[in-house]
């Protein structure tokens, strides 16, 4: 612990351990897309704290990625922009850092585990080589030592025989495995917060689940801040101590993950909740969510989601609904919220 | 690895082998079609002593009665040149009756020094524009960058040879020389003919000239493959490491762009070989290109066969290279 207040002070002037571990704030970001602004995320806010999981959901083109790249500080810019909000990391806003003490901030308190471990590892050095660079590059650590640590990290999320497949190449490895190693990466220095996107949406089921229990005990081991990116909420639902739901760009409800599974405050969670397969469902339909998600460059009016929802009124075409609270730390972006929480919606 | 080696140079070995028979076959074509070259020897026209005429069929290989029917291979010539090129007796000139294998020492280091500077510009003017207009993408550097190039590929290299030599080399040198003097570095490079007493000076521009044939391709190349590895999952998870810009650069965008410029090198080197004989005939380089060049204009078989042979030896030699520089580089292909 005292190592890393140390680690803290030296790469993040300023920090405050009292204040939240990471608190994204009304985050907005717009792409440039052939002259016109379009943007990717309208105010997306929530806060992650030292030792919990924060589901964020959403469908493609909601934002999730976008927001976990801007958090990251690796949004391709141009044509991404950030144009509001804060990113607080310990109370230090991060969009106001230069460039190189981002740098410095990502890797050693902010990692990420992408999605295709395929493509996102360096397919020309060995996995060895691609973990110890992190050592190397912002520890100092020789060649053999990075080496060692490597070995260490492979063998900690799991990989067999991690002292002679320390060499091997991306390409050698299975697909579960590669995120594993992807993981290992992540962890490398101890960071306070991982995301991970959609980490297992390229796998298989059986190693989606691995993979899941993998990431939640080193989650509970370290007592890391853990963002699940995902559009499967059936995926999170044992995992997570929180969810953000996303929709079109903002989040549309925020609350723990029982409550957002028992008693869901936006139409659209509901909606989405429903679309879950259930095994005492069979023979049934499978509900879907009518219509297609938005597009960013030419959204509805007032809430958008209004065109697809089952419960809207003429008020929803017409205004952007407030941000309402129908309990404690369960908010909901929904004119009618409230009856949606309780069922009468 | 080691299989990967090992069928590499099987399969240059077997281009080198059919190169050389199809070089062999066509000039015995010539023959059969075209006359018997040993004619040559008395002048044209005039009917030679048969005698004679055998004693000089003899002397260059050329009495087998397969040069009389149209069509026939000639293996048996073909099998006594290959154990002569075997032994180092590459033969002697018509004209002349030289060492063939003596005037490949003089030609090949000229053709090597062309070569030499031709592929150092070729590689690092095309590594500076294409990184350049990759990192500019879509803007007016990335414009202009590609726009020049494709101007430059599209001047044949005669014209830029042409224009060189009778337009520029003659005030280039006078003002060069005006002020450091005929016998300094600057006095000689800009000269529009080679000069045997500065063998690397005076082949600086004509190395230069011909690395330009493949300079837009090239470019090209190198801006499209840097695009893809800039744009790539795995400099984006690079760059969430907390990497610095440069490593990433050339730890993660380099390497990973190298296949396709020493693809492009490769088959360029193919392209030069012809750009080389254009340069040293009009500059006076006594190189190969112009070996082949003169050896083609007057008819001499063996010499043409010997200069191609060696032409034909480095191109494969050269894709020998880029193979195995391939699978030094990507362990995908190494461990196929």
């Amino acid at each position: 612990m005292a190592e890393t207040i140390r680690v803290i002070g030296d790469t993040l002037p300023g920090a405050d351990l009292n204040a939240p571990l990471l608190e994204v704030d009304d985050l907005r970001v717009e792409f440039q897309v052939r002259g016109k602004r379009v943007p990717a995320v309208r105010g997306a806010s929530f806060t992650l704290e030292r030792g919990r999981t924060l589901a964020v959901v959403g469908e493609s083109g909601s934002g999730k990625s976008v927001t976990s790249q801007a958090v990251m500080g690796i949004l391709d810019t141009p044509p991404g922009h950030i144009t509001g909000g804060a990113v607080r990391l310990h109370g230090v806003d991060l969009l106001d850092k230069d460039e190189e003490t981002r740098r410095t901030i990502r890797g050693n308190h902010i990692a990420i585990v992408f999605q295709d471990a395929l493509s996102a590892l360096n397919p020309l050095w060995s996995v060895g080589f691609q973990i110890g660079e992190l050592f190397r590059v912002h520890r100092g650590t020789g060649r053999k030592e990075a080496r060692r640590r490597a070995v260490e990290l492979l063998d900690l999320v799991g990989i067999p025989d991690a002292a002679n497949r320390v060499g091997d190449y991306p390409h050698q490895f299975s697909g579960g495995m590669r995120q594993r190693v992807m993981i290992a990466m992540a962890l490398a220095l101890d960071p306070e917060v991982l995301i991970a996107d959609e980490p297992t949406t390229a796998l298989d089921v059986t190693v989606q689940a691995q993979i899941m229990r993998l990431l939640k005990r080193i989650q509970a081991e370290r007592n890391m801040g853990l963002i699940l990116i995902t559009h499967d909420l059936g995926v999170v639902a044992d995992v997570a101590d929180d969810v953000a739901v996303m929709y079109a760009g903002e989040v549309v409800e925020r609350a723990g993950i029982r409550e957002v599974f028992k008693r869901p405050a936006h139409p659209y969670t509901k909606a989405l909740l429903r679309a879950i397969p259930r095994v005492d469902a069979v023979g049934r339909e499978l509900e879907v969510i009518g219509g297609l998600p938005p597009n960013p460059a030419s959204l509805p009016s007032g809430c958008p989601f209004h065109p697809r929802c089952f419960a809207a009124e003429d008020k929803c075409a017409a205004e952007v609904p407030p941000w309402l609270e129908p309990a404690e730390n369960h908010g909901s972006r929904c004119h009618f919220a409230q009856e949606v929480y309780t069922d009468e919606r | 690895m080691g299989r990967y080696v090992i069928r590499r140079l099987l399969q240059a070995l077997l281009t080198l082998g059919i190169v050389l028979f199809l070089l062999h076959y066509l000039m015995a074509l010539s023959v059969q079609i075209r006359g018997n070259p040993a004619l040559l020897f008395f002048g044209g026209d005039r009917a030679p002593d048969p005698a004679m005429l055998e004693q000089v069929e003899r002397l260059y290989g050329l009495d087998s009665p397969c040069y009389e029917r149209v069509g026939d291979p000639c293996l048996l010539p073909f099998v006594d040149r290959l154990q002569g090129f075997a032994q180092g007796d590459l033969g002697t000139t018509l004209n002349g009756n030289r060492d063939v294998a003596q005037l490949l020492s003089v030609y090949i280091p000229n053709t090597l020094r062309l070569f030499v500077f031709s592929v150092i510009t070729l590689v690092v003017v095309s590594m500076l524009l294409g990184t350049w207009a990759a990192r500019h993408r879509g803007r007016f550097i990335d414009h202009t960058v590609r726009g020049t190039t494709i101007l430059a590929d599209s001047v044949p290299v005669f014209l830029i040879l042409l224009t060189y030599v009778y337009i520029a080399a003659v005030p280039l040198t006078r003002w060069a020389r005006g002020i450091w003097g005929s016998e300094s570095f600057m006095g000689q490079v800009f000269r529009p003919n080679y000069n045997p007493d500065y063998p690397w000076t005076t082949i600086i521009i004509p190395g230069i000239i011909v690395g330009t044939v493949g300079l837009a391709t090239m470019t090209r190349l190198i801006r499209a493959s840097q695009l893809e590895n800039l744009g790539s999952d795995f400099v984006r998870t690079a760059r969430a490491k907390g990497l610095k810009p440069m490593r990433i650069t050339i730890v993660h965008v380099i390497r990973n762009s190298m296949i396709p410029i020493i693809t492009g090198v490769g088959f360029l080197f193919a392209f030069m070989l012809s750009g080389a004989v254009l340069t040293e005939g009009v500059m006076g380089i006594p190189g190969m290109g112009r070996m082949i060049f003169q050896a083609v204009q007057r008819q001499e078989g063996n010499l043409v066969i010997v200069g191609l042979t060696v032409s034909a030896f480095v191109v494969v030699f050269v894709s020998l290279v880029v193979d195995l520089l391939y699978a030094a580089l990507d362990p995908r292909i190494r461990y196929e």
